[in-house]
């Protein structure tokens, strides 16, 4: 008390600096580095839609002519693209896709543009990925189905994929229905049970009786 | 001087009444872009096929199946103890009862299982902890469980034993015989026991 009778401005002082921390505290907060542009339900009408989609035989078009349109990205980890990828593509690991770099990196391609094609060994690898930009709001990602794996079985002949649907997601290839798993109920199940731990049990006394 | 703290408390005041307008900003609960990237890459999010199958064997309470396809397949088959979440429902309240249940986990599957790990994508977003995508659908569980390929001779031990899982499972789950291959490999085993019998025979 004596102190601030002696010098008034330090009350001030204090003030000031006290409300520009707060400032600052609230600017950095309420501006997170990344923010979803996609609501949960947004992303699901997403998914469904095609225009997420890159199928395989687009490819060859794409390889054998100028690829200014569009960015093959790989994100598998340096070994595995080192040990072969599609020709072109660039090699972004999905652990590093969200760095500061590589984000900037997204923007200007989205900004001119060009279309970015994602892919890993399989389209469950870079699924994940995939959804995650697109949530982000990069409008331009597109995710290869089938993968490397597919591209791997078929590229000598990339224009016949256009024939063949095997690497849509989403096909039942049994028809599960007509299986002999069905289950009827809840208690089948429980007797099913019930003899499957009977036939083990049968098991051991035959051993016993062995040893007799 | 006075007026100085007059000042003062006027700001805390002030700043105290913000409080009332920040948790709207921050409202939406779940998780960020970063935090979802890290939980996509770990390899732990999927359960495999064999692990789906003992559990429903051994009937562990703390295991959900949640069927992400529509409500036409899941009507037509599914797997035992399976509740139907479609896909673009997945979003919707009432599911947390399945979801966001603590000590439980949950597993996703649709046909193959891309479909599965959408909704795994969407449900990790929206904050729920303990979920799991079945890897290979329903598809896998097939090749896996009903019709379960007898691994080569030179396969390593591993494969054996969840080969016999497989077997054992095949007979849960739809009811069918183990083929005459493993009939043989089976009392190869029961003979070498007898052996055994037989030296504690002499000891008696």
């Amino acid at each position: 008390m004596h102190v601030h009778e002696l010098n008034p401005k330090r009350t001030a002082i204090a003030l000031v600096l006290f409300a520009l921390v707060i400032v600052v505290g609230l600017i950095t907060m309420t501006n997170p580095r990344l923010k979803y542009a996609l609501t949960p339900a947004e992303t699901i009408k997403m998914v469904s839609l095609d225009e997420g989609f890159f199928y395989p035989y687009q490819l060859a078009g794409m390889l054998s002519g100028h690829a200014d349109t569009v960015l093959l990205i790989d994100l598998r980890n340096a070994f595995e693209y080192g040990r072969g990828s599609i020709p072109r593509a660039e090699n972004i690991s999905a652990v590093e896709l969200l760095n500061e770099e590589n984000i900037e990196r997204l923007e200007q391609l989205k900004n001119d543009g060009v279309s970015v094609v994602v892919f890993a060994d399989s389209q469950l690898d870079a699924n994940g990925p995939w959804m995650v930009l697109r949530q982000l709001g990069f409008e331009n990602v597109k995710i290869l189905l089938g993968g490397y794996d597919y591209y791997k079985k078929r590229k000598n002949d990339l224009a016949s994929a256009k024939n063949d649907d095997s690497y849509l997601p989403g096909k039942a290839d049994y028809n599960f229905a007509e299986m002999p798993s069905a289950p009827e109920n809840s208690s089948a199940n429980a007797a099913r049970a019930k003899t499957s731990i009977t036939v083990r049990r049968k098991k051991k006394a035959a051993v016993a009786e062995g040893g007799c | 001087m006075n007026r100085n703290y007059i000042y003062l408390t006027i700001l805390l005041l002030a700043l105290a009444g913000g409080l009332f307008v920040l948790p709207e900003r921050n409202n939406e609960q779940g998780t960020g872009p970063e935090e979802l990237m890290w939980d996509i890459v770990q390899p732990t999010r999927y359960a495999t096929t064999d692990q789906v199958a003992r559990m429903i064997i051994e009937k562990d309470p703390t295991i959900e199946l949640i069927d992400v396809r529509p409500t036409e397949e899941y009507e037509s088959f599914t797997l035992p103890g399976a509740v139907n979440i479609p896909l673009d429902s997945i979003i919707i309240e009432h599911y947390q009862d399945y979801l966001g249940v603590d000590g439980m986990n949950a597993v996703f599957f649709s046909n193959d299982d891309i479909k599965a790990d959408q909704a795994w994508v969407i449900a990790r977003r929206m904050g729920y902890d303990n979920i799991y995508v079945m890897k290979g659908g329903l598809n896998h569980w097939v090749e896996t469980m009903i019709r379960p390929v007898k691994p080569d001779e030179t396969a390593p031990e591993a494969e054996f034993e969840k080969y016999n899982l497989r077997k054992g499972a095949c007979l849960y789950f739809s009811g069918a015989k183990p083929d005459a291959n493993a009939g043989v490999q089976k009392s190869g085993v029961v003979v070498k026991r007898k052996k055994k019998a037989a030296v504690a025979e002499g000891g008696c």
